[in-house]
């Protein structure tokens, strides 16, 4: 293999990984708030994947505002699941679990509506750019960089909103302890749900630059969340800035170890590092030792 | 706290037993037989399950590991090695054991609900996807076949007893030993000094640890019990169907299926698991006629069973009055 192709591979891999960031912040967003795995955050991606496909594939609508449209219409349909599955939940016993359960209801619903309304078929969308970068022998589609692009814009804005907004401190006040927020006037339940939908909307963000790559299906949500979820425990459950560390972490190790093996060991590559890491520092990179 | 079974729920529990090993010599519709062994093995499997994640307290969401390193085990060695399926059954009982000891090892040093679901099943997909590339061995996803069925035997005064696809009645048998057994031990481990400290570790692993309770012992053992049994049922599985892939003995359907069917029976109950197991396996049967839309309904099921009857189906019972004595051991669940 010569250098340029390894650089190549690593390239890709970190594009690919600023989609697990994305995929893994929206994860560790709601983790962080709710203390909830949501087992459904792949049923979102696959919703906005399908959005993006009937609006820009099949309507012909700008690729932006299609994705807009994506992200605004999972989020609704997120927060609607939350207000009717995880609010409740949450105020009782059990939720860790019960939570997981309902939400992997959710997901398996999601999924089979999915295939009954629209089929099983691979749905290709076409590339929203076309060309390619190439900078001697290096050569990489417009489209990645778009896609590498928009993530790197939509993580920094969501750092900003969280770091910056009222809106923002209301988030981390409840992700740090709920009832305290509430008693200083945060609507803790708002935020939850708000959060939510933000989480799902991170999702539609990358099913909507990742459609192009990959065809849209019903079952498309399942490596992603999976993936998600190894990012997730890298970056310490509930952390944003270690669910973005964590996804290009990821995305790099994958590339470097796909290019030693072969592609199908891509999934146990991933899996390998979360149940090592789990092993070595279970609250993971920047998770806080909990006991 | 444990009296599961009053005088009256005992002898309910051995007339059901009755009917069970009565009814192939009166019912002989293969497909009716059939239905029955796929309920039993998946009551077994949401019994080992729910021992682990009920009355342990250890939520794992990856136990179709066991039941596909089972299958696929006992399935390769008999196939590869002439060995009769008699004796690689309960070895791969023991390899998944092993396997279950594996994964307990990450998760002995985790307390929080969600990483445990995610270590158990990251540990299952790694076995899907290390059988689904190893394709020499194990032919992948196009499916490993010419499995050798059980050997026959000859019992003196019965006849001779023949394991075959159109005899069913020898498998139901087998079956049905596999499926009580499993119950008894579960029985047995929930109602011994054993199954007082798994419940104890669930409500409060301080609490327990500092009665002296060895958390990782106990630990260990709800997950190498729970893990032999789903091996075993696997191994018949393998047997039983001859032919598996990764995706059917290993895919994430089947442990949703078993989490399923616990949940709407009732979790950290003893009958709830049982009940689920069959209402689910025929129910599904009977919503054939309405193809791609049953997933969908079971889905919604689990959403509705967990928002609005957390104690399952058995709670249901419960209102029938204590006088059937099941369910009566269900209660709510602490974290």
């Amino acid at each position: 293999m010569t250098f340029t192709l390894f650089l190549e591979q690593v390239v890709n891999g970190i594009i690919l990984g600023s989609m697990y960031a994305i995929m893994g912040a929206g994860l560790a967003l709601i983790y962080g708030t709710m203390r909830i795995l949501n087992f459904a955050h792949g049923e979102f991606y696959m919703l906005g994947g399908f959005f993006v496909f009937f609006l820009f594939a099949q309507q012909n609508i700008h690729p932006v505002l299609a994705i807009i449209i994506a992200v605004i219409g999972v989020a609704l349909i997120a927060a609607l699941v939350q207000r009717m599955t995880v609010s409740v939940l949450l105020k009782r016993e059990g939720w860790a679990f019960s939570t997981i359960a309902a939400t992997l209801g959710v997901s398996i619903f999601l999924q089979n509506l999915a295939l009954a309304l629209w089929g099983e078929r691979f749905q290709s969308v076409p590339y929203f750019v076309e060309g390619l970068l190439q900078v001697g022998q290096f050569r990489l589609p417009w489209q990645r960089v778009l896609i590498f692009v928009v993530a790197v814009a939509v993580m920094a804005a969501m750092a900003a909103v969280l770091r910056w907004t009222r809106f923002g401190w209301a988030v981390r006040a409840t992700a740090q302890d709920a009832e305290a927020a509430a008693v200083v006037g945060v609507p803790a339940a708002r935020i939850h749900t708000i959060t939510f939908a933000l989480g799902a909307g991170l999702a539609a963000v990358a099913a909507g630059l990742l459609a192009p790559v990959f065809a849209v299906n019903p079952w498309m949500g399942l490596p992603l969340i999976i993936k998600a979820f190894v990012v997730v425990v890298l970056g310490g459950l509930g952390s944003f800035p270690g669910a973005i560390v964590g996804g290009f972490l990821l995305g790099i190790v994958e590339a470097v170890g796909i290019t030693l093996t072969s592609s199908e060991w891509r999934d146990v590559i991933a899996f390998g590092m979360m149940i090592l890491f789990l092993w070595v520092r279970p609250w993971g990179l920047f998770g806080v030792k909990e006991r | 706290m444990f009296a599961p079974l009053a005088p009256q729920g005992r002898l309910a529990v051995a007339a059901l037993v009755a009917i069970l090993l009565v009814l192939p010599l009166v019912w002989h519709d293969t497909y009716v037989l059939h239905l029955i062994i796929l309920s039993m093995i998946f009551a077994a499997f949401a019994v080992a399950w729910n021992f682990t994640t009920g009355y342990a307290g250890l939520k794992t969401f990856g136990h179709h590991a066991f039941f596909g390193i089972g299958a696929y085990f006992s399935a390769l060695i008999s196939k590869n090695f002439d060995i009769s399926p008699w004796l690689t059954t309960p070895v791969a009982g023991l390899v998944a054991a092993c396997a279950g000891l594996v994964v307990a090892l990450p998760v002995l040093r985790i307390r929080s609900v969600p990483h445990v679901a995610m270590v158990t099943l990251g540990f299952a997909e790694i076995v899907r996807v290390l059988l689904t590339v190893f394709r020499e061995t194990t032919r992948g996803e196009m499916g490993l076949w010419g499995i050798p069925a059980y050997d026959g035997f000859t019992i003196p005064g019965l006849g001779e007893v023949v394991f075959n696809a159109a005899e069913k009645v020898p498998y139901y048998y087998l079956a049905a030993l596999l499926f009580l057994g499993s119950v008894y031990a579960v029985v047995r481990m929930v109602k011994s000094p054993i199954g007082l400290a798994l419940v104890a570790i669930r409500d409060s692993q301080d609490a327990a640890e500092s009665l002296g309770i060895n958390l990782t012992r106990y630990k260990l053992l709800a997950f190498a019990a729970s893990a032999f049994m789903v091996g075993l049922l696997g191994a018949f599985y393998a047997h039983y169907i001859l032919l598996l892939t990764p995706s059917s003995v290993l895919g994430l359907d089947l442990m949703i299926l078993v989490i399923g069917m616990t949940l709407i029976g009732g979790v950290g109950t003893l009958f709830g698991p049982i009940l689920g197991a069959f209402v689910m396996t025929i129910g599904v049967e009977a919503m054939r006629g309405i193809g791609e839309y049953r997933m969908l309904i079971y889905g919604a099921l689990i959403v509705v069973v967990v928002m609005f009857m957390p104690r399952g189906l058995v709670a249901m019972l419960d209102g029938l009055g204590p006088r059937f004595g099941f369910g009566r051991q269900a209660r709510p669940q602490a974290e």
